[in-house]
């Protein structure tokens, strides 16, 4: 148990834990103090100087984000001497921020934006100086625009200590401070993996994803192109959100929408994650019962986990399953069996991806195989953010939309298909699937709940058969290493493996985290999101990938076996390691 | 009769040096007395007194007289000299104003010998403390002492050491800051380059009263000089068994590492320092946690400047209350300062805490450079302020600087004449910190920035009334909404001299003139035809054709194209140029 | 060298405190070194040594008069230690000659300082 210290904020007697921020503890008498820098997900810049309050007896003012409440201190959070000096640093701020806001990415969801709308800013007494600083958007996922960056330091921690990548940092000093790949280099050539958690935590539109809605809009109105698309299983969790409603599953709304925006088929990544489940627990059975290869299989279904992979832990490569994301599967199906079966000609057809992703934007072009059928299996990826800017666009009352259903040949899922979208939901699903191919019945309860929640790195034991399987499941980057690192040990050791199973996501949370969702993600907003999946395969009368029927009729009609030559060309790639640094 | 030397110099301020003449006149009195063999007359560079007229040293017996006159100098030679009489009307006492604690080794052993160290009591205070105190005695010795940081914002140095020594933990670090930025300033330099065994020694008693056993000299790599003399003397400590494990046989152990700063200002500050020294950026980091508690690699660490650490084998070795005896109620001890400007005698002076401005100025800096007058002394570095001459007479401690709007600082103390322009070295020194700014925060990093041009534009001559109201408020947002001490205080030199020198802002704003005739482009260049002598080479100097004319008709300047380069100015051999 | 115990600490310092000698030091901090005082170190080292005089030429650190440099303090048995300040090439070999050989003051170059700068150690 935390000691409690009593304060006063405002007047208000507050009784908090020891170590609570002012901040966080003004929240809970309901004070609201301004900052630019501090997001809930991250520890204190301290940066923006907006947070300051007073303590009674001290001439200085202290930062509410990174101060703990202290017992007996006595707060003011606001009075004219406080607000005013608020305000200088705000206009300081914009004097150094360009004031193009009807022409932003982030225009009407933007921190800064709000603070000063909120402060009623009129004028700009000071001089504008502008950095003249180019617009990195080499990577073709995420854009880096430094002159709008106020440096409040986000990016850079997210990047450097939740994610591991290290791709930015600051650079020079005094008013020349700016964001950008250590030695000056570009995105493309520095560790980046593309994960687009930079993006998600940026207050202004310093970074951003690359937006692909002009593609889309010009696909759309090609008559000679004929537009499909698919959404990932978690972009039903959070569309909401960027039209005022959180926690509620939006797919049968999207279906519709999607095809008002004139999609001519409307298919769900959630099936493609099924026919991921059944290669991938084909494999886990084949290392496992014929060790044909060795253990732990390390999931791959994460681009910016792939990415990350290939550059720092390619000892890893033959870990890795071949089988591709199931977005990749769908794409080449769109391509080959629904072409096929519809007579129509794939070099029409434009693949469309939503994704809660930024990395899926760079895993399309990211190898050969990702043009397994013959042409550029996926042609452009949306992430969430941009969907819900292409909806307000085309002038469609969203929440009002009628239910429709998914074009069923591949967009019936299997309950284990839409918990992909949070962590641990793939090594959920492939277990229902694996403990089936391996022992030929089906499991009583589906359910794993050890895997699920958001502890950094998920250990535990599952019985299969009478043999216990070990797995591991990380999420955020940064906790890869553990994991790998004891997996290195044992083999240093010729131990046996920690672990059998691995699974890995980039973004805390998984994909419901993803680089790609709308802004301002929490914890909190992370559990709401995942629930909404997990909610949706419990409402699911099938559970389990090779339940589904629409599964079982693509490899008796098109694939075959899991695993055999026909899957083995179509849905499988391979890793190769890649250099940190590119220069 | 012993053999006896007078010293001689001529100390008279706005007249010739006589120093010559009154050395031959004492030579002929000696002769006169038959004493030239058994005494020898000495004409020196300095004497150690200023204004007093002629001043006598008469040794061995060290008599001092000052304003001595032509008809006093027989009785000094029959009376003194013979009568070993002491003449009180000349007599003056010693001029004792310096005190050198800190400094009591530098220029007297040779930095780069174990030995001589050793011979001047160097690590006495060691043994003493690691054979025979407890943790707590060492505080309480340094507690008693009154020492404060003498980095520059004078916390008790026993109070962070006590923090430290009280936390539990596996490891702790002891770091010694060696980061002198300031400009003009150089006092740790020189205690590190002239005596760094004494660092080592203080750093050595601090961690045994905290309970480290690693410690860290971070020392800017532009002092390469005072890094290798700390080099040279870690490694003698090694070899004599003073570092290293189990220390003259006790159960003490200590090692010690340089780190070198890459040429940033702001890691001086403790917690930029400290991410510095872990391979990190050095940006300032939020504190609380303060480094006492939570330090380098979440350790307790204790940060102490070089001066600070110098102090300390002296105070262990003749005890806390004997330090205390020196200084101001809250001031114990002496301040080194490194004196310079329009000063005669500029270098490193060392005196008690509470010596007067006057007395550095005049006593022991010699007096000013030239006849202009003292306008203004700066203290504190960029982060301090301007004291104007009516404040001569305030003593020198932690409290009394701050009262006056600047800072006791680290040390550094700059003189300044009628000629300097205050808007000008504000500008200066704000310009120090805008490009010295770590750019973390965004009061400090845009702040100063948008103040510095407010600035410019005053010198330029563009300024307004309203130029000086915002750069006050964006003054108060630097000062309550910068994360560090360097954006806290950078506004300082601009408050300070818009307090004590509006007048002199006005005459920029509103008159366009800089009376010192600092800002270039305030300035006004003319010919004045009654001394021109038609020589023309103003003319050919002047690359803009901003003077034309003839050797017949003479010269004229036209303002509107002059740049004010002060190229004229400068060649005119006849003064025919004015300037202001 | 063997390492110092609590023992032999104090024996060791009363050994090099009981050696006295004449000497001469030379400011050799950045601030002298920036004024010449290499120069001077040199020269004195070298001269000493071609007039065959017993004395030890050392180096030390900063006196604190920089506006004197290069430094030059001068120990003679015999005669007051003084410090004498803007030393170049010739003052320093005369003051071999005249302070050191003769035991004769050098005009014009004392900066009678020190007097003035009382020290905690004597």
């Amino acid at each position: 148990m935390k000691k409690i210290v009593k304060a006063k904020i405002n007047g208000i007697l507050i009784r908090a834990e020891e170590g609570t921020t002012i901040l966080d503890a003004a929240k809970k008498v309901q004070v609201k103090i301004p900052t630019l820098c501090k997001h809930p997900d991250l520890k204190p810049s301290a940066s923006c100087g907006l947070c300051i309050v007073k303590v009674k007896g001290s001439n200085k003012m202290l930062r509410a984000c990174c101060t703990p409440l202290d017992e007996g201190m006595d707060i003011i959070t606001h009075d004219p001497e406080i607000v005013d000096i608020r305000r200088t640093v705000l206009e300081l701020i914009l004097s150094n921020h360009p004031n193009d806001c009807l022409k932003c990415d982030r225009n009407n969801d933007c921190e800064l934006q709000k603070l000063v709308a909120d402060f009623g800013i009129r004028q700009s007494p000071f001089t504008q100086v502008l950095r003249d600083l180019p617009i990195d958007n080499s990577t073709k996922a995420v854009e880096l625009e430094p002159q709008k960056c106020i440096l409040c330091g986000r990016c850079v921690d997210v990047c450097q200590n939740r994610q591991d990548v290290w791709a930015l940092s600051f650079l020079e000093r005094g008013m020349q401070t700016r964001i950008s790949p250590a030695g000056d280099i570009l995105l493309n050539e520095s560790p980046c993996v593309k994960c687009g958690q930079c993006s998600a935590h940026c207050p202004t539109g310093a970074i951003v994803e690359q937006d692909d809605i002009g593609k889309v809009w010009e696909a759309l109105l090609d008559p000679d192109k004929y537009c499909v698309v698919q959404i990932a299983p978690a972009v039903r969790a959070s569309i909401g959100e960027a039209f005022g409603l959180t926690g509620k599953n939006m797919t049968k709304q999207l279906y519709a929408l999607l095809r008002r925006l004139g999609f001519k088929a409307v298919f769900d990544t959630n099936f493609a994650a099924d026919v991921t489940i059944m290669e991938e627990a084909s494999e886990f059975e084949e290392r496992l019962i014929k060790g044909t290869k060795s253990l732990p299989l390390i999931t791959s279904c994460c681009p910016a986990w792939v990415d990350f992979m290939e550059k720092f832990h390619s000892d890893m490569i033959e870990h890795f399953s071949s089988c591709k994301s199931p977005h990749e599967i769908l794409g080449v199906l769109s391509k080959t069996y629904y072409t096929q079966k519809n007579g129509l000609d794939p070099s029409k057809i434009t693949m469309v991806s939503i994704m809660p992703c930024t990395a899926k934007k760079y895993e399309i072009t990211r190898s050969n195989e990702m043009s397994a059928s013959g042409f550029q299996d996926i042609d452009i990826v949306l992430s969430t953010r941009e969907l819900a800017r292409m909806i307000k666009q085309a002038g469609i009352d969203f929440l009002s939309l009628p239910d429709e259903e998914a074009d069923s040949m591949l967009g019936e899922y299997a309950g284990a298909g839409v918990i992909f979208g949070a962590t641990g939901g793939v090594m959920e699903a492939a277990l229902r699937t694996a403990y089936y191919f391996v022992t030929g019945t089906d499991l009583g309860k589906v359910e794993f709940e050890s895997v699920r929640g958001l502890k950094g790195i998920k250990e535990t034991e599952i019985e299969v058969a009478g043999k216990k399987i070990r797995i591991a499941i990380a999420h955020g980057l940064g906790n890869v290493e553990i994991v790998l690192d004891k997996v290195r040990e044992a083999k240093k050791n010729n131990q046996e493996p920690p672990y059998h199973f691995i699974e890995v996501m980039a973004c805390p949370g998984g994909c419901v985290g993803g680089g790609g969702q709308p802004y301002m993600v929490t914890d909190e907003l992370r559990l709401k999101r995942a629930k909404v999946l997990y909610q949706d395969d419990t409402d699911k009368q099938i559970r389990c990938s090779h339940q589904n029927p629409y599964i079982k009729r693509l490899y008796t009609e098109f694939l075959e076996k899991p695993l055999g030559p026909k899957p083995e060309k179509l849905l499988h790639t391979k890793y190769t390691p890649r250099p940190i640094y590119k220069r | 009769m012993d053999k006896k030397i007078v010293l001689l110099k001529d100390t008279s301020i706005g007249a010739a040096d006589k120093t010559k003449e009154y050395y031959s006149l004492i030579l002929n009195l000696l002769r006169d007395h038959n004493l030239q063999d058994s005494v020898q007359v000495v004409r020196v560079a300095d004497i150690g007194f200023y204004d007093q007229g002629l001043v006598l040293k008469i040794l061995p017996e060290q008599v001092i007289y000052g304003r001595v006159q032509e008809s006093d100098l027989l009785p000094v030679i029959t009376e003194t000299i013979q009568g070993n009489k002491i003449l009180d009307r000349l007599a003056l006492k010693p001029n004792e104003k310096q005190l050198r604690i800190v400094l009591r080794n530098c220029g007297q052993i040779d930095p780069e010998n174990f030995d001589d160290y050793i011979a001047a009591d160097g690590y006495a205070a060691l043994k003493k403390v690691i054979t025979g105190y407890k943790q707590e005695q060492v505080i309480e010795e340094l507690k008693a002492s009154g020492l404060r940081g003498r980095g520059g914002a004078g916390y008790p140095t026993w109070m962070k050491w006590n923090f430290a020594r009280q936390v539990k933990a596996e490891q702790k670090y002891i770091v010694c800051n060696g980061d002198e930025g300031d400009p003009g300033a150089y006092m740790d330099r020189s205690v590190l380059e002239g005596d760094p065994h004494s660092v080592i020694e203080g750093m050595m008693i601090g961690a045994y009263a905290i309970g480290a056993s690693q410690g860290y000299f971070y020392i800017r790599a532009e002092y390469p000089l005072a890094v290798e003399r700390i080099q040279k003397a870690i490694a003698q400590a090694y070899e004599y068994g003073l570092l290293g494990k189990n220390i003259l046989g006790t159960e003490f152990s200590f090692d010690v590492e340089i780190r070198l700063g890459a040429g940033a200002f702001v890691c001086g500050e403790e917690t930029a320092l400290l991410a510095s020294i872990e391979g990190k950026r050095g940006t300032p980091q939020p504190r609380p946690p303060y480094p006492s508690i939570k330090g380098l690699w979440g350790m307790p660490t204790v940060i102490n400047n070089v001066e600070t650490l110098a102090n300390i084998p002296v105070i262990l070795l003749k005890g806390g209350a004997w330090f205390g005896k020196t200084g101001t109620e809250k001031s114990k001890g002496t301040k080194v300062f490194a004196l310079t400007g329009k000063i005669k005698n500029s270098g490193l002076i060392e005196v008690p805490m509470g010596t007067s401005i006057r007395d550095i100025v005049y006593n022991i800096g010699g007096g000013m450079l030239s006849a202009k007058g003292i306008k203004a002394v700066q203290t504190g570095g960029p982060s301090g302020g301007v004291i104007p001459k009516e404040f001569l007479d305030e003593p020198v401690d932690y409290e009394n600087l701050q009262k006056l709007g600047s800072i006791m600082g680290s040390g550094g103390m700059i003189v300044m004449d009628e000629d300097d322009c205050l808007v000008d070295i504000a500008k200066f020194y704000l310009k120090f910190c805008v490009e010295e700014s770590c750019g973390k925060c965004a009061p400090c990093r845009i702040g100063g920035y948008q103040m510095l041009g407010l600035l410019e534009n005053i010198t330029n001559g563009k300024g307004t009334n309203s130029d000086v109201a915002k750069m006050k408020r964006i003054a108060q947002a630097m000062q309550k909404a910068s994360l560090c001490g360097l954006g806290q205080t950078a506004a300082n030199p601009v408050l300070s001299t818009i307090k004590y020198f509006a007048a002199e802002y006005k005459e920029h704003i509103e008159d366009k003139k800089c009376i010192a005739g600092k800002c270039r482009y305030l300035l006004n260049y003319k010919i004045i035809s009654d001394k021109c002598k038609k020589c023309g080479l103003c003319l050919t100097n002047c690359v803009f054709g901003a003077i034309t004319g003839n050797r017949e008709q003479g010269y004229v300047l036209d303002s509107a194209k002059c740049t004010k380069c002060g190229r004229c100015y400068e060649v005119c051999k006849f003064k025919a140029i004015s300037k202001g | 060298m063997t390492k110092l115990t609590k023992a032999s600490f104090d024996q060791h310092k009363a050994e090099i405190q009981a050696t006295s000698k004449n000497w001469i030091k030379v400011g050799m901090s950045t601030c002298g070194i920036a004024a010449g005082a290499e120069e001077v170190y040199k020269i004195l080292l070298e001269e000493a040594k071609k007039k065959n005089l017993s004395i030890e030429i050392k180096k030390c650190g900063c006196l604190g008069m920089c506006y004197a440099e290069p430094l030059v303090e001068v120990h003679v048995e015999g005669v007051p230690q003084v410090i004498y300040g803007k030393v170049n090439k010739d003052i320093a070999i005369k003051i071999l000659e005249k302070h050191v050989g003769t035991k004769m003051l050098v005009n014009d170059y004392i900066f009678d300082l020190a007097l003035t700068m009382k020290e905690v150690r004597k």
